[in-house]
């Protein structure tokens, strides 16, 4: 990964983030998204915008075809998924069923909402998992089951009084959403940035690398590998 | 502070944890064998505590008129007209935030108050009541419980960080301490216990004669009264306890961020205390034009209308919720 440390001012507080260089932050990102080929983006959209809490970056990620049998069985969600299922299963013979049966049998999407902490002043993820066409939102075991690479997850899930993800309330819906305490994250952004000068942009990427990685937040490798991101 | 200011800081805060709130719960009609005709239960309960503690006890209590008598007391949940109470805040707060009702307040300045409060005395706000449910959970609102209380205790210490890195400037604090004492303090606060709070809270809080780097208060703003959202506009900004007094003449137009950073650079200069008025008028010029007298709207605490001139820090010293964390309400007057 090459990563521009010149052509923009350090940033002033390092490991923290000021609202000036979260924002100067996202625009760049969204820059690189928009010019970056849209094949290289897949599955991902990305979407900034002032809310009345502060701006948020937006990133959807569509995952489709979920075996059903990895569901949780805990959750009324994804019984109520498995139910609809099963009714395909069951009508196999009806012609009807070829309809349903040619589309992808469930997709899931997930919304990633990159915030400024207002108390930590770094960047905090908040994300839901919903069923594609269902209203609910899936409970934790999902996440780690379909988000978490299974690398991290014995990781994310000894920390903490029940993990590295906490459930809380999205900061500008008020309604429940996953997020990740972000009270280590300025220790490990000194860990690892060290004490190179990096950009609002450089610690944006190495944010979504630190956290989003481990919350299937994968950014497309040749994104990083455009001309623009050479700092030409 | 002298021996005489911290020994009134703790009789406010006895005050606090002693203050309580008369609760009327009924079963939600749809889940009652009786419908409409079930038995209320009347409880007096701590306003710092929070809504599931009492779960076990309602679930007992209303076991025999349950039409699902398999569901259990983590399953259950509070609304007020039709409103789903959010349980990760404190009861107190939440009939701040909800009951509508006017603060007490000291005598001289209530006749306003007065008089909002014959127009509604049809309404009389206490007992406060709640409907608790044990099934439909609105998931769209509230996040689940768990059987074990894990979620809550999280929930909790969460809390219990941001208030800690707010006054240190790092997380250190709550890192430091016992795993015996960290688990202690939800247990203190969960069951009301102010002598076990306050063993740990020394060890927490910066002693008073090193001041925070920050004062942990959320301001909690009035919905305008046409608003469906159940979000509530909570405002936050890093305050320090000190402030000079040249800086709060410019701020009127001036956006949060700036005028949050000319409290920071102001803090550099002549030192004066910040009060309760002056964080507010620096966040909320537009409801707090004044710095000393409440003109549009007024902060409630505790079901008390928060003197302006209160120091920010002494404040959060004597009267935080069991998290750290002091949540005003922004309350419109008139």
């Amino acid at each position: 990964m090459e990563l521009s440390t010149s052509s923009h001012p350090a940033l002033a507080v390092f490991p923290l983030l000021t609202d000036k260089e979260f924002d100067s932050a996202c625009h760049q990102f969204l820059h690189r998204v928009h010019v970056a080929n849209e094949s290289l983006m897949g599955r991902l959209t990305v979407q900034y915008a002032q809310r009345a809490h502060g701006p948020i970056l937006s990133i959807t990620r569509r995952i489709s075809h979920v075996s059903i049998p990895a569901y949780d069985s805990q959750s009324s969600v994804d019984d109520s998924i498995r139910e609809r299922y099963t009714y395909t299963e069951a009508y196999e013979d009806d012609p009807e069923a070829l309809i349903r049966t040619a589309e992808p049998s469930v997709g899931l999407h997930v919304v990633y909402d990159v915030l400024l902490s207002p108390t930590y002043q770094v960047p905090v993820l908040y994300f839901n998992l919903r069923p594609t066409d269902h209203p609910g939102p899936l409970g934790i075991d999902a996440v780690y089951r379909y988000l978490v690479p299974s690398q991290y997850r014995k990781e994310l899930q000894s920390v903490g009084v029940m993990g590295g993800i906490s459930l809380g309330y999205h900061p500008e819906s008020g309604t429940p959403a996953f997020f990740v305490h972000p009270c280590n994250t300025a220790d490990a952004m000194r860990q690892i940035a060290g004490h190179r000068r990096v950009t609002p942009e450089t610690y944006l990427i190495i944010w979504l690398g630190l956290v989003g990685n481990r919350l299937g937040l994968q950014l497309p490798r040749d994104f990083f590998a455009t001309d623009e991101m050479r700092g030409n | 502070m002298d021996p005489k200011a911290s020994s009134s800081l703790g009789s406010i805060q006895k005050a606090v944890w002693d203050g309580k709130l008369p609760l009327h719960i009924t079963l939600a009609p749809s889940e009652s064998r009786t419908f409409d005709q079930t038995d209320p239960y009347l409880i007096s309960h701590p306003r710092i505590a929070y809504l599931p503690s009492l779960l076990p006890r309602l679930r007992d209590f209303f076991a025999p008129s349950l039409i699902h008598p398999t569901s259990r007391p983590h399953e259950g949940w509070f609304s007020f007209e039709g409103v789903p109470l959010k349980w990760h805040y404190p009861i107190g707060l939440l009939y701040d935030l909800y009951a509508g009702a006017d603060p007490a307040s000291k005598a001289g300045g209530t006749e306003p108050d007065l008089l909002s409060a014959a127009g509604a005395a049809d309404e009389d706000p206490l007992p406060w009541r709640l409907t608790v449910h044990f099934s439909d959970w609105p998931d769209e609102e509230l996040v689940r419980l768990d059987a074990d209380g894990m979620v809550m205790h999280d929930a909790f210490i969460n809390s219990v960080k941001e208030a800690d890195f707010l006054r240190n400037g790092t997380a250190k604090g709550i890192m430091a301490l016992s795993k015996e004492d960290s688990a202690g303090l939800w247990t203190a606060v969960r069951d009301v216990d102010l002598p076990a709070f306050q063993r740990i809270s020394n060890i927490l809080l910066p002693p008073p004669n090193q001041p925070f780097r920050n004062v942990p208060v959320r301001f909690f703003l009035p919905l305008p009264p046409d608003s469906d959202s159940p979000s509530l506009k909570v405002v936050q900004s890093p305050i320090p306890p000190v402030i000079a007094p040249s800086s709060a003449s410019v701020s009127s137009s001036m956006s949060v961020a700036a005028s949050q950073s000319l409290m920071m650079a102001a803090a550099r200069g002549a030192p004066q205390v910040q009060t309760v008025g002056s964080a507010l008028h620096a966040l909320l010029p537009n409801l707090f034009p004044s710095r000393r007298t409440p003109v549009l709207a007024k902060p409630v605490l505790h079901g008390a209308a928060v003197p302006m001139a209160a120091p920010v820090e002494e404040l959060v010293r004597c009267s935080a919720y069991g998290d750290g964390w002091v949540y005003v309400v922004v309350r419109m007057m008139g």
